[in-house]
């Protein structure tokens, strides 16, 4: 009995997971006490207080660990890898509060609503800081748990529900592919640790290691959305409540790309010739399939939902490049990316209240005309999605080309570059929607909703993230390249 | 007095996940649906299992008890969304789920 030694856990690491954790259980159970009138602003108050100090926790982690290590086990990585991607979650998160806000849910539900967001959020901070498979299929799980109930969080909306069950499916489908794989690499290797697996990697067995490699792979490529495993991404972005898609379409993102990331690095180095060949393909796939389904698309959500799969293409161009440079490229590429995908979505709420209706490209228009900041940051998140200044994007897309590039894979830039171009079409066609359009002359149905301070504030943070991370883009790399620069990169 | 080697079990694992991968994409109620899920996660519980033994080595089944808690949690969640869906409409058909198109 005497021999018992108490496990050490490093509770500081884990304080953004239980930060936001500990917010959602306080959440879930003072709106049981107290009054429906104030739910919802206890609620939104917790949720961006806990965002708040979650990213602030992973900001003095970010500074005080110079280079990573294993804790809890091994089961979990304390770097700053993580440490970059759980402030990104946090930060989608809170500008997802001020943007949820005045979101017309029944008040009932209100805590739930916060509970949820806030638990959805440290499931991805436990998830981008997996060191094994079991981790990353629990973290996986985690946040999808929530998204999908997020998604279904209107349960008197059929399309809501719709959506919340296609997602429901197809995200399980991928996740039982994800463990399949995992349980074959684990077979394989003998091990569940990335730094063991890459270490057995070479006794073992030849054919599982490659089966569970493409599985792992194409489980990951569900959550990232990326072709041509995101058949799910349309149906499910348009009938979320908005803000939701907004948070799922910036937070899912970083947090899948960050994990395949660090998966295929540190686990998977001696393999690279296999996943970086597959991902150059997947990159391809989502390019196209992204950029010309999005040409034909009349929703403005569905539409943003395609331009989010032609993202995900171009955020998997750096990790495919396999070298560090890629590592730095998709790091900036996600600060910029993320804030842009709430704020776009963010506007488009704006307008579906308005109308009651879903936004298409036909009923934006005079919207800029209507309500100028909204349009005039509508019109700088699609030009930025393009890729051109003043937003970050606009670097992020030329470093991801130059990560490639430097690969050797000048084809690879080529296929970005044509796919850039095609996108101008559908992105300026929203522009062109909002300020050169005649002004609709119906009354808008859904009456004329007060200015949602919080909401304006959110785009105008929005507009700060992406405007600022191409001003103040040289201590970004700098802190992107902080964070990938001990990950065993195996090209150059 | 031995019993089948590990090769029976990755069979019958991969079968099982053949099924249920089958069942996901082949069959429209989506009762059958969460039901085709259950048995691909537990396609992988079982490889887990099989490997562990073989390796001598606790992970793959610390691992395979974790994936137990969230294919509960899944197919709760699942059931409860069904029932919604089945509230708002008679028939529970995915191919009639069309409300989202574009």
């Amino acid at each position: 009995m005497d021999e018992f030694t108490a496990p050490t856990i490093d509770w500081a690491a884990l304080s953004p997971v239980l930060i936001t954790l500990a917010g959602a259980s306080v959440v879930l159970l003072a709106s049981l006490f107290l009054p429906p009138g104030v739910r919802r602003g206890f609620g939104a108050a917790v949720a961006a207080i806990c965002f708040v100090g979650a990213a602030a926790a992973a900001i003095a982690l970010f500074v005080a660990d110079e280079s990573g290590r294993g804790i809890v086990s091994e089961a979990i990585r304390r770097d700053r890898l993580a440490e970059l991607a759980q402030v990104l979650v946090m930060g989608a998160g809170l500008l997802t509060v001020g943007v949820s806000y005045r979101e017309p849910e029944r008040v009932e539900r209100a805590g739930e609503y916060w509970a949820l967001l806030l638990t959805a959020a440290s499931g991805m901070a436990f998830f981008v800081a997996a060191n094994n498979l079991m981790t990353l299929f629990l973290g996986l799980e985690w946040f999808s748990i929530c998204l999908y109930v997020l998604t279904a969080i209107a349960v008197e909306r059929l399309p809501g529900l719709e959506a919340g069950l296609k997602y429901l499916i197809v995200g399980s489908f991928g996740s039982a592919i994800l463990l399949f794989g995992s349980a074959l690499v684990y077979g394989a290797t003998g091990a569940i640790g990335f730094e063991e697996i890459a270490a057995g990697t070479a006794e073992g067995e030849r054919l599982f290691l490659v089966a569970g490699l493409a599985m792992v792979l194409v489980g990951l490529g569900f959550k990232a959305s990326a072709a041509p495993f995101h058949m799910w991404t349309p149906d499910v972005y348009e009938g979320a409540p908005t803000p939701v898609t907004g948070f799922m379409a910036a937070a899912t993102k970083v947090a899948a790309l960050v994990v395949t990331l660090r998966l295929l690095v540190t686990a998977f180095p001696g393999e690279e010739e296999l996943w970086t060949v597959a991902l150059a393909v997947i990159v391809c796939a989502s390019l196209a399939w992204g950029n010309l389904a999005a040409l034909v698309q009349v929703s403005v959500k569905r539409m943003l939902a395609y331009s989010s799969i032609s993202h995900a293409g171009f955020l998997l161009m750096p990790i495919a490049a396999g070298n560090e440079l890629g590592g730095r490229a998709l790091l900036y590429y996600l600060i910029a990316y993320s804030a842009m995908s709430v704020g776009a979505f963010a506007v488009v709420a704006v307008r579906e209240r308005e109308l009651a209706a879903p936004v298409t490209v036909g009923n934006l228009a005079g919207f800029g005309w209507e309500r100028p900041f909204l349009g005039g940051s509508m019109a700088l998140f699609m030009f930025g999605f393009i890729g051109l200044p003043p937003a970050g994007i606009f670097l992020g897309k030329i470093y991801a080309f130059a990560a490639v590039i430097e690969r050797g894979w000048t084809w690879l830039a080529i296929v970005g570059a044509v796919f850039t171009a095609v996108s101008i079409y559908y992105y300026v066609g929203v522009i062109r929607a909002m300020f050169m359009q005649p002004r609709e002359l119906a009354v808008a149905a859904g009456g004329s909703p007060p200015p949602d301070r919080l909401l304006v504030a959110s785009v105008a943070a929005s507009v700060v993230v992406a405007v600022g991370s191409l001003l103040a883009a040289d201590p970004l790399i700098d802190i992107a390249r902080d964070a990938v620069e001990f990950l065993p990169f195996p090209v150059g | 007095m031995l019993g089948p080697g590990i090769a029976a079990y990755l069979v019958l694992s991969v079968v099982l996940f053949a099924t249920g991968a089958l069942g996901v994409l082949l069959r429209r109620s989506p009762l059958i649906i969460l039901l085709a899920l259950e048995i691909m996660l537990n396609a992988g519980n079982l490889a887990l299992i099989a490997f562990a033994r073989r390796l001598g080595d606790g992970d793959g089944q610390i691992f395979a008890l974790t994936v137990m808690v969230v294919a509960a949690a899944e197919a709760v969640l699942g059931l409860g969304l069904i029932v919604a869906v089945s509230r708002q409409r008679a028939d529970l058909d995915v191919d009639r789920l069309t409300s989202l198109r574009g």
